[in-house]
């Protein structure tokens, strides 16, 4: 099957009058199809028919796989609890020292989980063939900080540069293969999720975290294969930086304006975001998404590159009429104001 | 510049080795312990606290500066101990039962000590009722507890409700934090107070005990 031009499918994203909604949603769709997340993390045949059970009750402008932070982690050798309905978590760090960074060994893709989530996209690509199939995988510095620990790498920036730099160079080594073989399996495009890349200050993330994420993006992105960047965090001072990586898009997530975001960012790159995935689409009422949904669409509308989504990974549990009511918030939306 | 701001200073910069040096030497030129503790470390952890609020400096710095306080009160303590320094307040804090996450709960545990608190860390999956013997074990005044996962901040309310069933509930202060919190949950479950973020966290703990000693 011909590859889809993402190239023009992002400008087309970009100059239509109406825009679908692009919420980060693949986890919500067990729901659809009776299993728990347990399962689903572990199969890649079940990912697929969550994915594509989600992309046929919502008419999502993209369909995602699922942003789980712990995949990458875990091929490298971190242990990793599992829970029956939330995503995995990373327990322990597994690298402490510079030794330990010299013998960490970049493992082939396809170690552990991962096959499953490359076996995913394929499937999901194949099923899934009205709208483009993104892959999500974690951001090098995020990965780099499960490796490490999340809050001793903030020390160790400052304190052993050399050696984040050392475990930030094998992570990105192992995330350009895993993005090249996400392409390979049929993925339109991947979302990098690098959250814990928001914590730092511009400085930081301008040597620990753009110029990796850089390369992945050099390595793998072409008109049939786009690179969207994600980051939930506060990153209204770290724009400028985050520029830097000249993405085919950015999603944001609650904790900044996205106003403020649309007016700092590149008119050619697609912005999206930031309904409040926890306080609003998971805990919320469908009255309250509806609100936020028809308050953010009315502030933000008149930036050509703005699509409305999540502010991040929708969560398991998410009502499926809160999901129901964002996307009939958004139709409604665009209804009105094309009448 | 004074011994007691150049504390604060380097405090402020991260620097630790320099902290411990400058701490050992303000103690062999016989200053007030308390001075020490007061003007020097937490005097320059507050002013970490007050510029990480107003986003001029950023997680990792105020971490590396609560390393800097935790290498000068390594040297402070024993000195502190003997004068029967007391605390502004005594906090146990954790994660809570099913969650695994601790940025945001090491960050209020640096700024709880740096605004004088004592800090008992529980870690995190912390049980409902360990928070509690934990409060009553180490006499605490504040029950703090972090969540980042929505379908773990359910276990908050669990806390609360056998803090009710124990008949201790008016016995603590129960402070709640964390991503998919807010403060209309911590009505819903009738926690105490919900703060966004580490720096308010220790703003109101430190006025919660100022209250607490007022009516005493």
């Amino acid at each position: 099957m011909m590859k889809r031009n993402m190239t023009k499918w992002m400008q087309d994203k970009i100059t239509a009058s109406v825009k679908e909604a692009m919420p980060i949603l693949s986890f919500p769709g067990i729901q659809l199809i009776g299993h728990t997340v347990e399962e689903l993390v572990q199969d890649g045949h079940l990912q697929a028919m969550c994915m594509d059970a989600a992309a046929k009750h919502f008419q999502t402008a993209e369909a995602f796989g699922l942003m789980d932070l712990s995949v990458e982690a875990e091929a490298f050798g971190s242990p990793v609890k599992y829970s029956e309905n939330e995503v995995p978590t990373v327990t322990a760090a597994l690298v402490h020292d510079m030794r330990e960074a010299e013998m960490l060994k970049v493992p082939e893709v396809g170690a552990k989980r991962t096959g499953q989530y490359i076996r995913a996209i394929k499937e999901a690509s194949d099923l899934i063939t009205d709208r483009p199939v993104l892959a999500g995988m974690i951001g090098p510095y995020s990965l780099a900080g499960r490796l490490l620990d999340m809050t001793e790498i903030m020390i160790l920036c400052y304190e052993e540069p050399e050696l984040v730099e050392k475990v930030l160079t094998k992570a990105t080594e192992f995330l350009i293969s895993y993005a090249r073989a996400f392409k390979a399996a049929g993925a339109d495009g991947i979302v990098i999720a690098e959250p814990a890349a928001g914590l730092l200050s511009p400085a930081m993330i301008g040597e620990f975290s753009t110029p990796y994420v850089r390369k992945i993006r050099d390595a793998v992105r072409e008109d049939s294969f786009i690179v969207l960047y994600h980051n939930c965090g506060n990153v209204i001072p770290l724009l400028d930086n985050i520029r830097e990586i000249e993405a085919d898009g950015y999603s944001f997530g609650n904790a900044v304006d996205m106003e403020e975001v649309l007016r700092n960012m590149p008119k050619d790159s697609l912005i999206i975001g930031n309904i409040d995935p926890a306080g609003v689409l998971r805990n919320g009422t469908p009255e309250l998404v509806r609100e936020e949904v028809t308050a953010l669409l009315q502030r933000c509308h008149g930036y050509p590159n703005f699509v409305i989504s999540s502010g991040c990974d929708i969560p398991p549990g998410t009502p499926m009429q809160n999901m129901q009511a964002l996307m009939e918030a958004a139709e409604e939306f665009y209804r009105k104001i094309e009448c | 510049m004074s011994l007691i701001q150049e504390i604060s200073d380097k405090l402020q910069g991260g620097k630790a080795k320099e902290v411990k040096i400058l701490v050992q030497q303000a103690l062999d030129e016989e200053r007030d312990p308390k001075e020490i503790l007061n003007e020097g470390l937490l005097n320059g952890m507050m002013a970490v606290g007050a510029r990480f609020k107003n986003n001029e400096i950023f997680v990792p710095e105020v971490l590396v500066a609560a390393r800097a306080m935790n290498a000068g009160l390594t040297i402070l303590e024993p000195k502190l101990t003997e004068i029967g320094n007391e605390p502004v307040g005594k906090a146990v804090i954790g994660t809570v039962q099913g969650d695994l996450h601790d940025i945001g709960k090491n960050l209020v545990i640096m700024m709880l000590k740096g605004a004088g608190f004592e800090v008992c860390d529980l870690g995190v999956d912390v049980e409902p009722d360990t928070f509690i013997d934990k409060a009553e074990e180490f006499e605490a005044d504040i029950i703090c507890m972090s969540a980042l996962l929505t379908t773990t901040m359910p276990k908050m309310k669990d806390c609360i409700e056998r803090l009710q069933e124990r008949d201790l509930r008016d016995k603590y202060i129960v402070m709640i934090g964390g991503a998919p919190v807010n403060e209309s949950f911590a009505k819903q479950i009738e926690a105490d107070y919900y703060t966004p973020d580490a720096a308010s966290a220790a703003e109101v703990a430190r006025k919660i005990m100022e209250e607490k000693k007022a009516h005493v």
